[in-house]
């Protein structure tokens, strides 16, 4: 009842935002001071494909996508993860190297910009670049085929700064079952278990967002550490696969994990999603007009935010409905009802997915803290869902990690 | 009581009167070379091990009844800095090459998490000198041939930031961007990519290793690389005339710009006799790696032992000659002859060669300070051999690589 009442409020506070034009406009004193002095934690950003263009500068404004140092800056983002991600059915060997590939590029992003960013491996780095005025940046590969199968590349992965992994994406890979695939390993093989405790022991979070609900719950009672979700959303507001149900959640936080909120409109509104269903024809004709903007050669990075442009345009002629930012607060705002103020935190999927309007890009983050505050969160409440939350996570994986290491 | 105790003396102070004062001189001599050898940082840039780390039968902190290299054999050698060689064969190119080199990094890497009381992973000449002051063994990585960058100039990096020191730019076969120097000459030497690859090989601090490469691929990496060169495993062919030593003019062109060659083991390396008898034997090295390799298939630990037994067995049968241990003070003496004690040091192949008598694992390593000792050389020229002289050339790099990422 009082959900519906404060989401209609909402829904207008986000049309008067919008229409009021510049980003950070219109945030009151007392919400743009509490967001600036927080640690802004993004657990899922897929800007790394674009790096891979050794022209793409990341302390540049980008006229396209949503995340540059600039637009970070902007939006007081203040640690963000770069997602490590090639397609599922890229396998064996040729993963590896890809993966490899977009390591380095955010290594040398980080090289070519020491003013502005830091590598950061542990919550206290996060803490540190935060108190140096620095952007934190982390690494978390998005899909357990780019290990190939071998502990070895799991923990070189790690070696180099990587501090999750998602056991798996879009597809299956040899030993996890993921939600928008056919189930063939029943969850978690043997070797997933081996993989999840390996991770343990290296201090990488196990990531569950993409994986099916049987592997979620093989990962939940196999793992010594907390869980993350680096960017799902809720299935009490939108029924998809990808997104938790409000047991998953509270399961998930019974055991200290955390769910990042993933911003895109397919996963945050069940209208959106309703109408994507409803003519698959629409999602076929923005693939081809991708492929003909991107080409078929698999530049994801262009094909990412090509889509989510491309999808812009058919929601503008109408043919898919709009979907504002306030969704993503709905959906912050159910979590914390559902598992707790302790155990939400933001995962945008930015230059990824199909933000809301509102959201378009990094600048525009202050304005969760100001939604926030408006429905009666504390200040510390805020916090917490902007990164405390997810420090927390980290600091406990990497507890873990020692312990496990003190016992071997 | 009392007449026991005077007994007990008495033997004592005959054992200890028949110590000094039987053949003196050359005993003050062992004992000095001892003091030195034990006390100096003894670095060698080339060991094989790293294959064997795959085998469940290995245990690098235990005495291997086979092989060249464990932690007791180091110990007992006074060798306290190894640098780990990352080799897959170089016809294994592209991504599988990748993640094979990915796979022994990450062996290394275990093993020595696995005995951090004895060893120390090291990146730096001073992490090297701090293992040294805590007792611990330096464990480096070196990864011999550019083949496993997969021609992806990233991995350079990514090898780097996982620790690799160094490089070497071929193996027997030519790779992309280099030719090798037993094979047929492809790219003339270097290619552009090549040069790149040097390059950002300088940046990142991993030092370029021209052992195995051609002559062409020598100087053109001599010419582009901002940074000193070594030779982490090669010995003279003015004494021995093989393709993978190094010419008077190469190491004294290489001494010029700073760098260092690591005097290799291996006895078709060092005698001639032998290369000559292996040569007719079984058509030289390349032609033996690809008998073992037949034999052995992908396990790479299987090789070094196939190779050391047909080696013995040919010995034995008195189809390939003796090789004493002290051909490797004739090519140290030699080197040093021609360009001073500055730009030698040691690369044995320990474990990925076969071992001239004498020499048949770390254990033996004092015998080389000894008898360096014996030929006059100064202590301070000595350490130098055994370590410094490479530490310096590291530090160099390290140098080179810092003033380039600040550009």
């Amino acid at each position: 009842m009082i959900s519906v009442l404060t989401r209609v409020a909402t829904v207008a506070l986000g049309g008067l935002l919008v229409t009021s034009g510049l980003a950070g406009d219109n945030i009151s004193e007392n919400a743009r001071k509490l967001h600036f002095s927080s640690i802004v934690v993004d657990t899922h950003d897929d800007t790394t494909q674009l790096m891979l263009d050794t022209k793409f500068d990341l302390g540049a404004r980008q006229p396209k996508g949503s995340i540059d140092i600039p637009r970070m800056r902007e939006g007081g983002l203040g640690a963000i993860f770069f997602s490590i991600w090639i397609p599922s059915k890229v396998t064996g060997p040729t993963a590896v190297q890809k993966a490899l590939q977009q390591i380095d590029a955010v290594r040398e992003q980080v090289r070519e910009h020491p003013k502005d960013l830091v590598l950061a491996t542990s919550a206290e780095q996060i803490r540190k670049a935060h108190k140096n005025g620095k952007i934190a940046a982390l690494m978390g590969v998005e899909g357990g085929h780019m290990i190939n199968s071998d502990l070895g590349v799991l923990r070189k992965y790690a070696a180099l700064g990587v501090r999750y992994m998602t056991l798996t994406h879009s597809g299956n890979d040899e030993w996890a079952d993921s939600s928008t695939d056919k189930a063939v390993h029943g969850g978690l093989t043997d070797f997933g278990k081996n993989v999840v405790r390996e991770m343990n022991r290296l201090g990488v979070m196990v990531d569950i967002s993409h994986v099916s609900d049987k592997t979620f719950y093989d990962a939940l009672e196999v793992s010594w550490a907390p869980l993350l979700a680096s960017h799902s959303s809720c299935r009490a507001i939108c029924d998809a696969p990808r997104n938790m149900s409000d047991q998953m959640m509270k399961d998930l936080a019974a055991k200290g994990g955390v769910i990042q909120i993933n911003y895109h409109v397919g996963f945050l509104s069940q209208e959106f999603r309703n109408a994507e269903k409803a003519d698959p024809k629409i999602n076929e004709a923005i693939a081809e007009e991708v492929a003909k903007r991107c080409g078929s050669d698999g530049n994801e990075g262009c094909m990412l935010i090509e889509g989510d442009r491309i999808t812009r345009e058919y929601v503008a002629k109408g043919v898919l409905p709009r979907v504002e930012y306030t969704k993503i607060i709905e959906h912050i705002d159910h979590a914390v009802r559902v598992a707790g103020i302790d155990h939400v935190g933001l995962g945008s999927d930015f230059d990824g997915a199909n933000m809301p309007y509102g959201m378009e890009d990094a600048s525009m983050l202050a304005k969760i803290t100001e939604a926030l505050l408006k429905r009666g969160y504390s200040a510390s409440d805020v916090k917490k869902v902007l990164g405390e939350n997810t420090l927390r996570l980290m600091t406990d994986v990497e507890r873990v990690s020692r312990e496990v290491n003190a016992n071997k | 009581m009392r007449s026991r105790r005077a007994c007990l003396s008495l033997v004592w102070f005959l054992l200890f009167c028949s110590l000094s004062i039987g053949p003196a001189r050359a005993d003050e001599i062992a004992e000095r070379a001892r003091k030195l050898h034990f006390s100096s940082i003894v670095l060698d840039t080339h060991d094989d091990t790293t294959q064997r780390f795959f085998s469940k039968d290995f245990d690098i902190a235990k005495r291997n009844a086979d092989g060249s290299i464990d932690i007791p054999r180091m110990r007992e050698g006074g060798m306290n800095a190894i640098f780990f060689s990352i080799w897959i064969d170089g016809r294994i190119m592209g991504p599988p090459a990748i993640q094979k080199a990915l796979d022994q990094i990450d062996a290394v890497h275990e093993n020595v998490r696995r005995n951090s009381k004895d060893m120390m992973f090291c990146r730096t000449a001073d992490d090297v000198r701090r293992a040294h002051a805590q007792g611990k063994i330096a464990a480096l990585i070196g990864v011999e041939g550019g083949h496993m960058i997969g021609n992806d100039i990233r991995m350079v990096r990514i090898f780097g930031d996982l620790g690799v020191r160094y490089m070497t730019l071929s193996h027997f076969y030519n790779d992309e961007w280099a030719d090798s120097s037993t094979d047929k000459p492809a790219h003339n030497g270097l290619t552009d990519y090549g040069k790149d690859i040097v390059r950002e090989m300088n940046r990142q601090g991993i030092m370029v290793d021209i052992s195995h490469v051609s002559d062409k691929t020598f100087y053109d990496a001599l010419e582009v690389s901002k940074a000193p060169l070594m030779a982490s495993h090669s010995s003279c062919r003015a004494l021995c005339d093989h393709v993978r030593d190094m010419s008077d003019d190469m190491i004294k062109a290489l001494a010029a710009k700073g760098g260092v060659i690591q005097i290799n083991y291996e006895v078709s390396f060092i005698d001639q006799a032998y290369k000559d008898a292996s040569d007719k034997l079984s058509g030289g090295v390349v032609a033996i790696f690809d008998q073992l390799k037949k034999e052995c298939g992908d396990d790479e630990g299987c090789m070094g032992k196939k190779m050391n037994e047909m080696h013995d067995k040919a010995v034995a049968d008195g189809k390939l000659p003796h090789v004493s241990w002290e051909r490797i003070i004739d090519h140290i003496d030699h080197a040093v002859k021609l360009v001073g004690a500055d730009h030698v040091g040691l690369g044995s192949d320990f474990d990925g060669a076969s071992m001239p008598e004498g020499m048949e694992d770390a254990s033996k390593l004092p015998k080389i300070t000894e008898a360096l000792m014996r030929r006059g050389y100064k202590d301070a020229d000595i350490r130098k051999i055994l370590g410094g002289n490479l530490l310096r050339v590291m530090e160099q790099n390290e140098k080179v690589s810092r003033e380039l990422q600040a550009q």
